[in-house]
């Protein structure tokens, strides 16, 4: 008798133990992320802010995403990305996709996106699809888009393409992305206060959600970075986007955080427009990449957080040759040969930077002033207000100055945009045998043959200088100890790659 | 007394219009494109010449003007570049935090800066008079964005006693009756929410506070001490009248009008001080949204905010006369 209630009280142990193991339990957690990026408000079109676009992909999905350990874009609400020929490409949406609300998630939802994006006044993100002369629903699930020239860069653009619902946007208009902001992604929205926080919760079933990603998600605004930290310390969140090099020991010392890096794909450059003298001289612009002893600026500024570039993209992006070094070393001797060649020495010259916009930009352009006389430029520092700047170096109107440029996931649209011609009046840099080349790299349709050519177009565009390259930063992330959370070289964190432990 | 604020409040309007108008050409002067911050400059002529004409950009500015202020008459100050939204919605959405963090960085100036002003006033030379003056002279001196800082480290870095910034903690679940969160979790009844608002309206309010705390602490010393030289208060001692009662029923009583309208005009800069404390403390006000408006360029919501912050302006020191009439008798409006 005791042997049999023996036996059954084990086998009613084993029982519960083994269901318990295969019912894991969601977690109801909730983790709040420390940003630095305002929030423009409800419309998912209105910013192009990387990790904000990708709040709103997590709540509409986006038709593609970068997936960093394939390094590849896979669909992400769609079910197939493919090219059918070199000027069209085809979506397909997967069978019974629905909406948040139930309502089924259609082509023409993607058609009226895309052309949402590329025509309505509200929309910041136009540009991701300039050059597509034509997109229409082929039926319920099929999307096809006919592009002017060859383009392989589409997935790159319909990562940033939030589906949002025609039905409910003919219905009830702009007041659908506040009232009814029905997406198809793992999260949904909760709240938005604007300038304060966007709040994100879990829409259960979601293939995309492991049970132990977090219930909720509150990414906060808090532009100071003593303040992100400090949050991070009290435990009022537990992710700090950019923690900048001075505070990077006082995050590693908590008891109940730690510091998580990451490289960036953002270049750090010198941009020289050779629409002003004396940048029109090739020399000038090769004397630049010589006079600046990065090593040093990244050694004794940045503390070591960040990877020296020999062109404008590293390794893991499109384009990077590692066997390419580069052709600038530091050699101010060389950059002062080269102006005297040219008649330049003494030339009168104005950096701008911005400040408080980069890590030290500031202290790294005020270093590189002396570095710049050596080599025989005589420099004047302007450091303008953001906003001026930025607006200034839109319209062309800025000769020389240090900036960064980001979401270069795939390299081609930014070297479009800084040195094609007519990209942008951003440098006004113009050769047609570049141009050549970059066509060509954005038209090849193989990844390894694109890989080549996109190659060939860097050696070409590191030779003719029109910007020396300087590193990307290493991005530094306060992360707690609670969470598991590796992030990633874009500005991104998403619900389903931030795991409570 | 209606017809005085009437008055006063008619007044107010050639104020604004000046006001707008002096923003307005300022904006129209300021480097930069408008569109720039409404379109990618990848964007094509085509589409940036769409953009200046659904916004209304392509107007002459006299027209752009005009337009504004016929809207702004009706309320409507126009759409913000940034958030595409209503720039009077965005304003009313924020403007309670603003006012919430400036009335407790009111309360906090006059809790502190009246009693140590009276207390030093009521002892000359000694070591709270000493006091008074160092600690008043530090709170002037002293910028409020490194107060604030410095605090966060403290309160919420170190000691994690307070929260580091932010209005309410996650939630929280109070329904937005009035906008002003402490009310608002009073009228629900919920004590918990309430706590919770408060410790995070501390530090801003502390910090905000400091630079009128040490004025009002410096002025109210000075005016007390030269009541306390009147010979209505020789009067008071002869008749026997104790030195607590002589001092807040006479002296600081007749030297509360200069007290009431530094308070006054003190709000003013209270408020435009709440711009750097707001940003330091990620306090959703009006402040922070004007910081984020000017560099984005979004010129209606500029226009709109300053309007406001005038107006409000305009509001507390007609508030200000009107209080004169109930602290000095003598005091009449005509």
């Amino acid at each position: 008798m005791k042997k049999a209630l023996l036996s059954l009280l084990a086998t009613a142990a084993i029982s519960t133990t083994a269901y318990d193991a295969s019912a894991q339990t969601q977690t109801d957690a909730r983790v709040a992320v420390a940003i630095t990026e305002t929030i423009s408000g409800y419309n998912p079109y209105a910013d192009p802010v990387v990790l904000l676009s990708n709040v709103w992909c997590q709540v509409y999905g986006c038709v593609t995403r970068y997936d960093f350990d394939r390094n590849e874009f896979v669909p992400y609400l769609a079910e197939t990305v493919q090219s059918v020929d070199p000027l069209t490409w085809e979506i397909r949406l997967p069978e019974g996709a629905k909406r948040h609300n139930g309502e089924p998630v259609l082509a023409q939802d993607i058609v009226h996106s895309i052309d949402y994006l590329g025509k309505n006044p509200s929309s910041g993100k136009s540009y991701l699809v300039a050059g597509w002369s034509k997109v229409e629903a082929i039926d319920d699930r099929t999307v096809r888009i006919t592009t002017a020239t060859p383009d392989a860069t589409v997935p790159d653009n319909l990562a940033g393409v939030a589906v949002t619902s025609k039905a409910l946007y003919d219905q009830m208009g702009e007041a659908m992305f506040k009232d009814a902001p029905f997406g198809a992604g793992p999260y949904k929205l909760d709240e938005v206060s604007i300038g304060e926080h966007i709040v994100i919760s879990r829409n259960d079933g979601h293939p995309m959600l492991s049970p132990n990603n977090p219930t909720q998600i509150m990414y906060r605004i808090m532009p100071e970075p003593e303040q992100r930290v400090t949050a991070l310390a009290n435990g009022e969140v537990q992710i700090a986007q950019s923690v900048p090099p001075q505070l990077m020991a006082r995050v590693a010392d908590m008891p109940n955080a730690q510091i998580a890096t990451t490289n960036s794909v953002e270049m750090m450059f010198l941009a020289m427009s050779p629409k002003t003298h004396p940048w029109d001289r090739k020399e000038a612009r090769q004397a630049v990449a010589h006079a600046i002893n990065r090593e040093a600026i990244v050694r004794a500024i940045l503390q070591g957080q960040a990877d020296l570039l020999n062109g404008p993209v590293s390794a893991g992006q499109i384009g990077h040759d590692p066997e390419f070094t580069g052709t600038y070393d530091y050699n101010p001797e060389k950059a002062r040969e080269l102006l005297q060649s040219a008649g330049l020495e003494g030339v009168e010259v104005t950096l701008s930077t911005p400040v408080g916009r980069y890590t030290a930009d500031r202290q790294i352009t005020e270093a590189m002033v002396p570095m710049l006389e050596a080599a025989g430029f005589k420099v004047t520092l302007d450091t303008p207000e953001w906003a001026t700047l930025w607006a200034n170096v839109q319209q062309g109107k800025v000769p020389f100055y240090y900036m960064g440029r980001g979401s270069m996931i795939d390299p081609s649209r930014a070297l479009h945009q800084y040195f094609a011609t007519g990209g942008s009046p951003r440098i006004g840099f113009s050769d047609p045998e570049l141009d050549t080349l970059l066509a060509a790299e954005r038209a090849e349709f193989d990844p390894a043959a694109r890989d080549e050519k996109m190659q060939a177009a860097v050696r070409y565009l590191v030779d003719a200088a029109p910007a020396a390259f300087m590193w990307q930063h290493k991005m530094a992330w306060g992360v707690s100890k609670e969470i598991s959370f590796q992030p990633r070289p874009a500005d991104q964190v998403n619900g389903w790659e931030v795991f409570v432990n | 007394m209606l017809l005085y604020s009437t008055r006063r409040l008619a007044g107010a309007i050639p104020v604004l219009i000046v006001v707008a108008a002096v923003v307005f050409t300022l904006m129209q002067f300021a480097p930069g494109d408008a569109v720039s911050m409404l379109i990618s400059d990848e964007a094509s002529d085509a589409d940036k010449a769409r953009i200046r004409e659904a916004w209304g950009l392509d107007d002459p500015p006299l027209m752009q003007f005009l337009n504004f202020l016929g809207n702004a008459v009706t309320g409507d100050f126009g759409t913000s570049f940034k958030y595409k939204m209503p720039v009077m919605e965005l304003v009313l959405e924020r403007l309670p935090a603003t006012i919430e963090l400036a009335l407790a960085a009111t309360l906090v100036a006059v809790a502190i800066g009246i009693p140590l002003g009276v207390l030093a006033a009521a002892r000359p030379g000694s070591l709270w008079d000493s006091l008074a003056s160092t600690f008043s002279f530090a709170g002037i001196s002293m910028p409020n964005f490194w107060i604030g800082i410095l605090l966060i480290l403290l309160f919420a870095g170190h000691w994690h006693l307070l929260p580091s910034g932010g209005r309410a903690p996650w939630g929280m679940g109070v329904e937005p009756i009035t906008g002003f969160l402490l009310l608002d979790t009073l009228i629900q009844g919920r004590l918990d929410a309430f706590w919770g608002a408060l410790k995070h309206l501390a530090l801003p309010a502390l910090v905000l506070g400091t630079n009128m705390t040490g004025i009002i602490t410096q002025l109210t010393r000075a005016s007390v001490q030269e009541a306390l030289h009147e010979d209505y208060v020789m009067t008071a001692r002869a008749k026997g009248l104790g030195g607590m009662r002589i001092l807040w029923r006479h002296a600081f009583r007749n030297a509360l009008v200069g007290v009431v309208t530094i308070i006054g005009l003190e709000f003013g800069a209270l408020l435009s001080g709440a711009m750097i404390v707001e940003t330091v403390f990620a306090w959703p006000g009006i402040g922070s949204l004007l910081i984020q408006g000017i560099s984005s360029r979004d010129y209606p919501l500029i226009i709109g905010l300053v309007l406001i912050y005038t107006a409000i302006f305009i509001l507390v020191n007609l508030l200000i006369d009107l209080l004169y009439t109930l602290i000095d008798p003598r005091i009449r409006i005509n």
